[in-house]
């Protein structure tokens, strides 16, 4: 059955976009990824206008990281001061981010920057997921256990001024790395549709020295406050978020999630890490594709 | 009904000296609502009147029906390969071409009259022009490409022999409204030629206008942004927590 998205202005079967979201939530439960990245590229090799992929995205990543957060802040695993320092960065982000949004789809390169963006970023993500659980899969084959990489200490980082106490993370440390990570997410946030998580998590970790049990969910809290103003941003200024087709995403997205948590815990991760590397491959392989196949027709339409 | 009895009205009229068209259209308002997956209507009409038969008008009679939406503002960009990769490069601005075209008509347009005539009359997709142009060279590739683009998507059409007679003097014509049309005020146009010539025309409006949640949500989106933003946030944040509570898992 059809149903009309009034924002995207087309008429879309909602079952394949309820599939989609539980699809991105099933995998996002499994392995803890916000699922941006792969829900984007989704909507837009479905049809669904690049601008408005990747403003509701953002919906779905909301209500995806709200019960994740949840769980975390019952566990009292969140520094609250070290996400505010990060969301504050990220507002500036925000509104850099949808400023070239905005600037981007007036000169109808919304697809192109999608494109340019996501290629890489999956290129690298998936190669390094394929690698890693290779890796993984052939110690485990030879029965001893895989390598860690261990951080090195960044001493620049301890030098920077400003810098203030986070209790919940042990850490006195300067608040400009923070606010740039959260500035550099955010900016991300709006012109991709992401939730920056993978950079999130491991940037906390690396350079900021944050202990692991924090990380999880503080960079949660960071998400949604960030997909929450990018979300008003973008409704207020490029008139880009689809309610229809966000809460099409939320329900799917929601339910996926739970049983992906439920599934995660009773399978074996390795195989599965190595399926979603192949499937991230798979989707930056096809939007190269699309930038570098002469297109059918070399004349689109716009407007109306 | 109500078509038959108009029909049987324009059938007993009393005939007049010059032929003369008289048409209606079955529904001069259509209510687009969510779940509108596209619907028809139906121009009728008849000839009035004696051929007088002067001035070489003779010939078969042809009838025209062409129905106009209101004018759009059509961006229509040309990817190129720069570096490698395919981009939009180009770009051309038409506005006043309309953003719906239907043509239906007795026979083949080139049968009806020539293309000098019908291109007066804006009868024909070839005949139809914008009124200005934003683009650094010629337009014209560009506006066969929004011809064919919205030829593609059913918006623009011509189907000769859409127009039938079922007498000597009663016609009608089918008219499709498919799902994308825009709203506002559409033009419905009837031409009745004899030996290439108009002898005759009528020109009645029809109102197209969306109703229902997506139109509210629309207006909503566009009127109160922030609001609008803001209830999205809403919603996913609810639903994000309710699913939590819903599926409580044993930690």
């Amino acid at each position: 059955m059809e149903i009309y998205l009034p924002i995207a202005d087309m008429s879309v079967q909602w079952i394949v976009i309820l599939g989609m979201g539980l699809g991105v939530g099933f995998l996002s439960g499994l392995f803890g990824v916000g699922g941006g990245f792969l829900l984007t590229p989704l909507l837009v090799f479905y049809g669904i206008p690049s601008g408005v992929a990747v403003a509701t995205t953002l919906s779905h990543i909301t209500a995806s990281s709200m019960s994740g957060a949840i769980a975390q802040w019952k566990k009292r695993a969140i520094d609250f001061k070290m996400a505010g320092v990060m969301m504050l960065g990220g507002l500036f982000g925000t509104g850099a981010g949808v400023w070239l949004f905005a600037i981007m789809r007036r000169a109808g390169q919304m697809d192109l920057v999608v494109s340019l963006t996501y290629v890489p970023m999956l290129g690298i993500i998936g190669g390094i997921m394929l690698d890693e659980s290779i890796k993984t899969l052939r110690a485990q084959a030879r029965g001893n256990a895989p390598a860690r990489i261990y951080p090195v200490n960044h001493v620049w980082i301890h030098g920077l001024p400003f810098k203030a106490r986070f209790r919940q993370s042990r850490l006195y440390i300067s608040v400009i790395p923070p606010l740039v990570i959260g500035f550099l997410v955010g900016t991300m946030s709006a012109i991709m549709g992401i939730g920056g998580g993978f950079i999130l998590v491991p940037a906390m970790i690396y350079l900021l020295r944050m202990p692991t049990n924090v990380v999880i969910g503080t960079s949660l809290v960071q998400i949604i406050g960030v997909a929450v103003i990018t979300t008003v941003l973008q409704a207020t200024n490029n008139y880009a978020v689809d309610i229809v087709l966000a809460a099409i995403l939320v329900i799917g997205g929601v339910i996926g999630a739970q049983f992906g948590v439920r599934a995660g815990a009773r399978l074996r991760g390795e195989q599965l890490r190595l399926l979603l590397a192949l499937l991230v491959l798979a989707v930056a392989a096809r939007l190269l594709w699309g930038l570098l196949v002469p297109p059918s027709d070399v004349y689109s339409l716009a407007g109306m | 009904m109500r078509l038959f009895l108009l029909l049987a009205c324009l059938m007993t009229a009393v005939p007049v000296q010059a032929e003369e068209l008289v048409s209606g259209v079955s529904q001069d308002l259509i209510q687009i609502t969510s779940n509108y997956t596209g619907s028809d209507i139906v121009v009728f009409g008849a000839v009035e009147g004696q051929n007088q038969n002067q001035g070489g008008n003779h010939g078969p009679k042809d009838v025209v029906v062409v129905v106009r939406g209101p004018d759009a503002d059509l961006t229509v960009r040309r990817r190129d390969r720069v570096a490698g990769i395919w981009i939009n490069h180009d770009a051309a601005d038409l506005s006043g071409m309309p953003s719906y075209y239907f043509l239906a008509s007795t026979r083949p347009l080139p049968a009806i009259a020539p293309a000098a005539i019908l291109a007066r009359y804006g009868i024909g997709v070839q005949s139809l022009r914008p009124d200005t142009v934003h683009s650094h060279h010629d337009y014209e590739p560009f506006r066969q490409a929004a011809l064919r683009h919205l030829t593609q998507d059913h918006l623009y059409s011509e189907v000769p022999g859409g127009v039938e007679f079922l007498s000597d003097t009663l016609f009608r014509a089918h008219v499709p409204v498919p799902a994308g049309v825009v709203r506002g005020q559409y033009n419905v146009e009837v031409f009745l030629f004899r030996g290439s010539a108009v002898i005759s025309a009528q020109s009645t409006p029809l109102f197209i206008d969306q109703t229902g949640l997506e139109r509210r949500l629309y207006n909503f989106a566009h009127n109160q942004g922030f609001d609008y933003g803001l209830a999205t946030v809403l919603m996913a944040i609810a639903m994000g927590w309710i699913s939590s509570l819903l599926f409580r898992r044993p930690v």
